[in-house]
């Protein structure tokens, strides 16, 4: 036991990493009414009413938060359960605060203490107690078939029940990251789940999602709609305020804004960037988006082809025109990225890093200093494979190609179906290919599992001994000061041995029409209809 | 004939088989596996084993292609691999209508369409009107049907405000919304038929006229209209449906780009998301189904055929 | 009924190689059919403005241009530029390479695989007849797009595997077309009199049966060299076809297609360009069917 507070220097580091980043310049008086007011005209509780649809773009792979691996899922799946912690967004800072939990202390700096909310039901009627959140931990951190975020509770070393309300996570090592553990990224470790439900479905469990959640799950019709409904026993007071939820499942980006235009959906989940412009041009949509914790790069292959040469590598790193690849690939919409460490991640961002001299950033000079060390100094030719896939495609792809011919590298763009992507970055079959890595809120999770020697993300196979032991000791850190100066440490190598050419941090874009009030925007790429109303 | 009927039946088994041997061969041979994408941007060599494991995607080729065909023959179409929906809920009685409905909209508007363009052209043979009918058909084959939706999306849905610009309403439910809902994909998936039906109906008649038995209607002195609509087209109604049996494939092909555009859930878009997303026995359930309709229908051109042509009746 | 009703591609040439064909003077043809001389003349100019496109086209059709994305047509880029600045034009201008050798090829390949099928189909008695109408039947039941989506899937992708891929998925619309007009010809008794008579089969595969099969077979190529280029399209749009930034018309509408509420031209141009294409080439093969056809010569 110690004297020192770890709950509160846990609360303050986290607080002030995500700042409050400036809303959309000149997107219409819409935004500002709905975002600066955070809360809404106070309606006593009042029925459920009102038939939202929102278009939801690409995949849902599962409904199940143990399994999935994509985030429009995520959004579904948050609104049907809960989690012990929740993010929180007040405009200004981004917080963690117990959701399904009443309180949150640190007894000491391994040992997190939950007293969970009294009379908590989950959809079938089960009790939410201190078992549910043991069985559903467990099934993440030991379930079979094995949970892909199983890792982010590799941590935790016993689940102590004290009463059906009271219960203590025993970690072997001071965990900084938990509360981004149980929230973060692409999959909910920290949500709990009904182990009746799962009992009942078994791995079917993802097409019939029980959980505790403001709405419950109606019905999944494939290529078409995932229909909810009102939770009416739902624990948070004068929530939800929508009857119906329909997230239609739509493959056309370009239909659903036809959609929206014409009055036949009321919201979208995501507006890619191309878009943008269109929605905002229209006065009867509202738009929120910010530059979230992302970072887009590109990979080249460090185990294997010309790009072992790390001159090479740094030729390239040194030769991508930022500028022109967010003006081109992302419309303008995006940040330059000098490394992955994202705008959001305010204790560990450094608003001046353009001057800092850290990171890579444009110097085709440089570059060609690079390319003359390089052992091959006849044109090269490599390899880049894309797909129709991510934000934008190809684009990034395409506007690369001219600015690696300047340094004598001759890019053969190669387009795969997304399938085979997969397949070959997985198996590290290519020589570039960029890809990004989105939703992050920590550095740990934005570097280390995607950069670790031998790590199941480090398709670009770079190894890096320093780098790992740099993460490894920032994880057990609580200290944000110090913290900061491991990743930085950790982060310099990386950009400098260049693995990847780090290219730009996206804003992701939520779109409404003006009948919705009451989104709250949480800069993760969330879509909580919890206080949602529509007129 | 039952007899011969039978055994274009038996034969129709054979077809299916290879088919759906041909299917699962291919799909097999393709880069990239279901728990791949499943896992995606959160894989793990622990998860892709045991996940592969529980899906028994891990067995050998034959022996998942037996596992699967036993379960099919015996009405089990299984769960799918990603988002374990139930095959034959997805596939039969969700996606199917679907695309039958849109079928059979596209079909009707054609029909409606591309006959009275057809007749009238052959009526006035080589006038500006039978060119400008011939232009008006060529377009909509010209044109890929996926701009086409685009453009009457942006034209009628958003612009003019007259139709819904996407998803699907069972008309069974609500015939006057199923029928609004199915306006614009149905008349972009029958611009091809439009102009394959006016040409036919065109061709066709004016070589109906030419026969005695029409001269002798005229001759009776029957009026021209019914000599033209009653016994010329008449004649038409055959060759028409032959060669729009023959066409079923291009019409399935079609939708499935109309759906992708009007997001409608059906065969099209289950077929092409689970080829993509290698969910081996969706495609499998998606093209039995195919390919049993289309197969179902050219069983009745083939058997129709010796009513064509008698030489052919004597044949085996 | 009468048999004079069956479908077009079913119909019945009268047996024997086609006699010499003499049309009724060229010039007269011309004249008489001003639709398809328009028609002939297009389609004679996509295949120049192909053949000389680095000639023709005002600028490199992937030279990108960061000062001039989606600008509307002007005097410099009279069809526009897309997102990256290219100008459309001259993507245009090279796309009709790429129609062109996609559709040419394709239907190549498709209408050889499917003569080879065909034929041993028509031909061969018994159990390997049965086989092979099996077999065609097999391939004609799986949609040509989704077959093709498979095909690129195994092949990978690009202009040369988009060729292959949409070429295979024609194999079976082409054995169907030349098993039905084997069988035409085989109705008529040449095959079993030839043999009575032994005639080597060669010969009367190349005497008699070949002559009644290749005509309809042509005239099936020029249709489904559009239907090729409009499924190599459709792939495109499906993000699954000819690599970016190959200025191939249906990858430029596919790209085009989130901006067609404010830069229409950047999906309205190749489409066009599509069309006009498609239009010519039917227009051609309907005049050139129209007249050279044996059956049209009926009444002559």
């Amino acid at each position: 036991m110690t004297d020192i507070d770890h709950k509160k220097i846990l609360t303050e580091r986290v607080s002030a990493r995500l700042g409050r980043r400036a809303v959309l310049k000149g997107m219409g008086a819409g935004i500002v009414a709905a975002t600066a007011a955070g809360g809404f005209p106070a309606i006593a509780r009042a029925q459920q009413s009102g038939h939202l649809r929102i278009a939801s773009i690409k995949v849902i792979d599962t409904l199940d938060p143990h399994f999935t691996g994509f985030l429009p899922a995520i959004q579904v799946i948050n609104n049907i359960h809960n989690g012990l912690l929740k993010i929180v967004y007040d405009g200004e800072a981004l917080t963690f605060e117990p959701d399904l939990a009443e309180t949150w202390e640190l007894e000491d700096d391994k040992t997190h203490v939950f007293k969970l909310r009294e009379g908590v039901k989950f959809h079938d009627g089960t009790p939410c107690d201190a078992e549910a959140v043991k069985f559903s931990l467990l099934r993440v951190k030991e379930g079979e078939p094995a949970s892909p975020h199983a890792w982010k509770l590799e941590l935790l070393e016993e689940i102590e029940i004290i009463d059906p309300l009271n219960l203590k996570l025993h970690f072997s090592q001071p965990y900084a990251f938990l509360p981004v553990a149980l929230n973060g990224s692409t999959g909910r470790a920290g949500t709990i789940v009904s182990p009746a439900a799962v009992e009942k479905y078994g791995t079917d469990y993802g097409r019939n999602p029980v959980g505790t959640g403001p709405f419950k799950f109606v019905s999944w019709r494939e290529n078409d709609a995932i229909e909810l409904e009102a939770n009416t026993e739902y624990f948070e007071p004068e929530m939800p305020k929508l009857e119906r939820v329909t997230f239609l499942l739509m493959n056309e980006a370009s239909t659903a804004i036809a959609a929206l235009f014409s009055g036949q959906i009321d919201g979208m989940n995501d507006c890619p960037m191309q878009l943008v412009d269109q929605v905002a041009a229209n006065p009867n949509t509202q738009i929120f988006g910010e530059i979230e914790g992302n970072y887009t790069f590109l990979g080249m292959n460090c185990k294997d082809g010309p790009f072992t040469d790390i001159n090479l590598r740094r030729a390239v790193a040194w030769a991508l025109d930022r500028e022109t690849l967010v003006k081109q690939a992302y419309f303008g919409r995006a940040q330059q990225a000098y490394t992955p460490i994202s705008p959001p991640m305010t204790d560990f961002f450094d608003p001046d890093i353009a001057t800092s001299g850290r990171g890579q950033w444009f110097d085709l000079d440089k570059a060609r200093e690079f390319r003359a060390m390089a052992e091959n100094q006849d044109e090269i030719e490599v390899t880049y494979m894309m797909a129709e896939r991510g934000p934008v495609g190809t684009r990034t792809a395409q506007t690369i190609v001219p600015m690696l011919a300047q340094i004598g590298i001759k890019v053969n763009l190669e387009l795969v179906e997304p399938a085979t992507w997969l397949k070959r970055r997985n198996e590290g079959s290519f020589d570039l290919y960029d890809f990004e890595w989105v939703a992050d809120l920590d550095p740990d999770e934005a570097i280390y599992p995607e950069f670790k020697s031998d790590g199941a993300w480090n398709f670009c196979g770079w190894v890096n001994t320093e780098f790992d032991d740099l993460c490894a000791q920032a994880q057990v850190v609580l200290d944000p000061e110090e913290r900061r100066k491991l990743y930085y440490a950790a982060e310099d190598l990386l950009m400098d041995e260049a693995p990847i050419g780090v290219m730009a941090h996206m804003p992701i874009y939520k779109v409404f029409s003006n009948k919705v009030e009451g989104f709250q925007y949480i800069p993760a790429d969330l879509m909580n209809l919890h206080s949602v109303s529509i007129t | 004939m039952l007899v011969q009927a039978l055994k274009k039946l038996g034969q129709t088994l054979v077809v299916l088989v290879l088919v759906s041997i041909a299917t699962f061969g291919l799909l097999k041979l393709a880069p990239g596996d279901p728990v791949q994408i499943m896992l995606g941007a959160e894989y793990s060599q622990d998860s892709y084993e045991s996940m592969t494991r529980e899906l028994g995607l891990d067995q050998p080729f034959l022996v998942q292609y037996a596992d699967w065909a036993l379960n099919f023959v015996q009405g089990d179409w299984g769960t799918s691999y990603i988002a374990r929906t139930d095959i034959f809920t997805y596939g039969f009685k969700e996606a199917l209508p679907v695309t039958l409905t849109l079928a059979f909209f596209s079909l009707s508007f054609a029909i409606l369409i591309g006959v009275p363009l057809g007749v009238l052209s052959a009526v006035k043979k080589d006038t500006v009107f039978d060119a400008g009918a011939a232009v008006f058909a060529l377009t909509g084959t010209a044109f890929p049907s996926f701009l086409l939706g685009i453009l009457l999306i942006w034209f009628f849905g958003v612009k003019l405000q007259l139709f819904p610009v996407m998803g699907y309403v069972s008309p069974w439910e609500d015939l006057r919304l199923g029928i609004y809902h199915m306006i614009l994909p149905g008349l972009t998936l029958s611009t091809y038929f439009i102009a394959m039906i006016t040409r036919l109906t065109r061709a066709t008649l004016i070589e109906v006229l030419d026969e005695p038995y029409i001269a002798a209607a005229r001759a009776r002195g029957e009026p021209n209209w019914r000599v033209i609509w009653v016994h010329g087209v008449r004649n038409i109604a055959m060759p028409l449906v032959t060669i729009l049996g023959l066409q079923l494939g291009t019409l399935i092909q079609g939708t499935v780009l109309t759906e992708t555009v009007f997001n409608l859930p059906g065969i099209g878009q289950m077929l092409t998301s689970a080829v993509l997303g290698r969910d081996y026995q969706v495609v499998q359930a998606g093209v039995m189904m195919t390919a049993f309709l289309f197969i179902g229908v050219n069983l009745l051109v083939d058997l129709s055929y010796p009513i064509l042509d008698p030489r052919l009746r004597d044949r085996k | 009924m009468t048999a004079k009703a069956a479908p077009a591609s079913a119909t019945v040439p009268p047996a024997g190689p086609i006699p010499d064909v003499t049309p009724r003077g060229k010039r007269s043809m011309f004249l008489r059919r001003p639709f398809f001389t328009v028609a002939l003349i297009v389609a004679v100019g996509y295949i120049l403005a192909a053949i000389f496109a680095p000639w023709v086209a005002p600028y490199d059709p992937v030279a990108q241009s960061m000062d001039a994305m989606m600008q509307p047509p002007t005097g410099a880029h009279p069809l526009g530029t897309d997102s990256y600045g290219q100008d459309i034009l001259s993507r245009v201008i090279f796309g009709a390479r790429y129609a062109l050798i996609i559709g040419f090829f394709s239907v190549l390949i498709g209408a050889a695989g499917g003569l080879v099928i065909g034929l041993a189909a028509g031909l061969s008695g018994g159990w390997l007849e049965w086989a092979l109408m099996r077999l065609i039947d097999a391939i004609l039941a799986l949609p040509s797009l989704i077959l093709a989506v498979a095909f690129i899937a195994i092949l990978g992708q690009g202009v040369d595997k988009v060729v292959i891929a949409v070429g295979l998925s024609m194999i079976g619309p082409f054995s169907r077309t030349v098993q039905a007009d084997v069988m035409q010809v085989r109705v008529q008794g040449f095959v079993e009199a030839a043999h009575l008579m032994s005639i080597p089969s060669w010969q009367v595969v190349w005497r008699h049966v070949l002559p009644n099969v290749i005509f309809p077979l042509a005239v099936q190529v020029t249709i489904r060299i559009s239907e090729a280029i409009l499924v190599s399209s459709s792939l495109s749009f499906l993000g699954i076809g000819v690599t970016p930034p190959t200025p191939d018309w249906g990858l430029m509408i596919a790209e085009g297609r989130d901006f067609v509420s404010f830069a229409p031209w950047m999906s309205a141009m190749p489409g066009f360009a599509l069309a006009l294409l498609l239009i010519a080439l039917s227009i051609v093969g309907d005049g050139i069917r129209e007249e050279f056809d044996p059956k049209g010569r009926r009444g002559s």
